[in-house]
């Protein structure tokens, strides 16, 4: 019980936070029928914020917490407003290269504005270790577990009950008719951009939190491209168990066969999958019309 | 006044070009460039190198992404094979620097095959998400192999020396990679008029259409990954000479997104825009470089502390602009600007 039970811990852990940025991803293509690629940069950005506001107010949660919320929300706004609004009806080819572009403009401005060295995110919680059974957890790593189902949970009631969950989901089906339904398509996207970049910005400061803040954070979000795919680009809560899965096999991986084959278990994973299924695990297969 | 333009024959239709003057400018542009690297100094003369490179491995991408329509976020991952391949067999083995460029343009294309047939079912966005692993999988596997590879710290390379030619110098370096960027320049050109290049873009309009007018989309997909990862692999080697080191850090997952704003900036499935492209990408750093210069020292130093990013942001910045205000790219102003040329002061 003893590698392969702390392999699985770090692995769920780990897993967890691919999982919420994997559901960012989903949100994303549900509504707009866009692969954000500047997804692990949203992450990277609330992160370094996260930081910026717990050096300013020392011990404050709660303050940290409100602040980089307010923060991922003000930027997914942003960006579906300046940059991906006036984009709308053109190809989604040229959108995705968009987000492409935004990614390495977010990469390089962090770099800038803050630096290119490692920093530790301690919010004074989830620093003491949690013993369960003989495996040892940090409490921000159980924190990052609560939080995904706490989420996915939150999603499946959101798109079961509410209003606009309803809207967006009519908006993924078929955006002509959801227009003449008297739902206002740019208003989900913008709701999608935000509650994108809140899931993002959550996994980004638990990350920190548990690992630490660096430039390279932004590969957070290419390791949970093969979350999303497992679970279907197009399902939210699918997503959120194919990043759990994606954390186990990387881990396991890393234990088990070289600690190189760690970082690309998941990409190697996405190949095999799309070999067998090309729309992912749980995605809805895609009918093509000439 | 020339009241219309035409054709008679479906040979005329084809021909690369029926005016004489595009003969006559083409050919004092090569006069021209074998005769720059004798008259310029050492930094322009470096630069005109990249953007030959440059332009070999834009072409290489554009027969991919422009032309058949299957996006690749890989594209650094063929040029590090590229490189790699034949620094390995140059360096390594010692074989003459012929079978390294051999090797340069085999050894890609039998890995774009690996990554070509998962590829074969997937579209759009799934397949740009399956180059990108790719891409990543290879530095994985260079890394990894570090008795071939020497791993991360990489391996020197010398300048080339081939049938009796001595490419030391770096005014014979330029004319090598001049003769592989002309090379390559041609073969997209010629390939987009002959049947295969007619399949490429009856692809990338409508694959399922295209598969009823008797194309057969593995073999055709297969060959344009083939063709792309050949003609990357070399201007991969070429970079790698350029350098003189290869390494793992030297192509990094920038010089994808490079590639892709060469190819927006240039104007989508355009060998005439991959080369406008690549002019425009490579020489913009340079003239933000001398205008900062021109308004103030601390600004200067602030740009060269963070290059690199600086660099980012601003292909980050023109992708944006591009897409959103000139779709067509560099070649579409060409073009307007050639009609304005000729109909003025009429409107057409």
């Amino acid at each position: 019980m003893g590698l392969i039970g702390d392999l699985l811990a770090s692995g769920v852990a780990i897993g967890a936070i691919y999982g919420l940025i994997a559901m960012g991803f989903a949100v994303i293509y549900k509504s707009t029928g866009l692969v954000n690629f500047a997804q692990g940069e949203l992450t990277m950005i609330v992160a370094y914020l996260a930081w910026t506001i717990a050096s300013s107010v020392t011990g404050n949660v709660v303050v940290v917490v409100l602040g980089s919320i307010a923060g991922a929300v003000i930027l997914g706004l942003a960006i579906e407003r300046i940059i991906m609004r006036p984009m709308l009806g053109e190809p989604i080819f040229s959108s995705v290269l968009l987000t492409v572009a935004l990614a390495v403009i977010l990469r390089s401005s962090i770099t800038l504005i803050w630096d290119a060295y490692p920093h530790a995110l301690d919010l004074g919680v989830g620093r003491d270790v949690v013993h369960i059974g003989n495996v040892g957890m940090r409490g921000a790593q159980i924190a990052t577990i609560v939080t995904l189902f706490a989420v996915m949970a939150g999603f499946y009631l959101f798109f079961r009950f509410s209003k606009i969950g309803v809207a967006m989901r009519a908006v993924a089906a078929d955006d002509r008719t959801a227009l003449l339904m008297g739902v206002s398509a740019t208003q989900i996207h913008a709701i999608a951009w935000a509650a994108s970049s809140v899931i993002a910005g959550i996994a980004g400061v638990l990350f920190a939190m548990i690992y630490d803040l660096s430039p390279a954070m932004f590969q957070l979000g290419l390791k949970a491209f093969p979350a999303t795919i497992l679970g279907g680009l197009d399902s939210v809560i699918g997503s959120g168990f194919g990043g759990v899965l994606v954390g186990i096999i990387e881990n396991l991986a890393g234990g088990y066969i070289g600690s190189g084959t760690k970082d690309v278990a998941g990409f190697v994973l996405i190949i095999v999958i799309l070999m067998v299924r090309p729309f992912g695990l749980f995605g809805e297969r895609e009918i093509v019309r000439v | 006044m020339r009241s219309g333009d035409f054709k008679e024959s479906y040979a005329s239709l084809v021909v690369l070009t029926d005016s004489r003057w595009v003969w006559f400018w083409s050919a004092v542009l090569v006069a021209t460039l074998v005769g720059a690297p004798f008259a310029v100094n050492a930094y322009l003369l470096s630069l005109v190198t990249l953007v030959l490179i440059t332009v070999t491995g834009a072409l290489g991408l554009n027969l991919l992404t422009g032309m058949t329509g299957l996006i690749s976020l890989g594209h650094a991952g063929f040029l590090v094979l590229g490189a790699f391949a034949y620094a390995v067999v140059v360096v390594k083995y010692k074989f003459p620097s012929l079978a390294g460029f051999a090797a340069a343009a085999i050894v890609p294309a039998l890995f774009s095959i690996a990554v070509g047939l998962p590829s074969l079912r997937l579209r759009g966005l799934y397949l740009a998400i399956t180059t990108l692993a790719f891409s990543y999988i290879i530095n994985n596997i260079i890394l990894d192999a570090s008795s071939i590879t020497g791993g991360a710290r990489g391996i020197a390379v010398q300048r080339p020396e081939f049938l009796g030619l001595d490419f030391s110098s770096d005014q014979a370096f330029a004319l090598l990679c001049l003769f592989v960027a002309a090379v390559a320049l041609f073969a997209c050109l010629n390939i987009r008029r002959s049947r295969i290049g007619r399949a490429f873009m009856a692809i990338r309009d409508n694959d399922i259409a295209a598969r009823t007018m008797g194309i057969n989309l593995q073999w055709f997909k297969l060959y344009a990954f083939m063709t792309c990862a050949v003609m990357t692999g070399l201007a991969g080697a070429l970079m790698g000479i350029y350098l003189s080191f290869v390494s793992v850090e030297g192509f990094p997952f920038l010089l994808s997104i490079e590639a892709l704003a060469i190819l927006i900036v240039g104007g989508l499935g355009s060998a005439l825009g991959a080369v406008l492209g690549t002019l425009f990408v490579i020489l913009l750093p340079e003239v933000v470089r001398i205008l900062f210069g021109l308004i103030g020292g601390s600004l200067e130093a602030g740009l060269s502390t963070g290059v690199h990013e600086v660099k980012s942001i601003i292909y980050g910045v023109i992708i944006i602009l591009f897409l959103r205000f000139e779709p067509r790219g560099l070649v579409g102003v060409w073009r307007d600007a050639k009609r304005l040329w000729v109909h003025w002061p009429l409107r057409y």
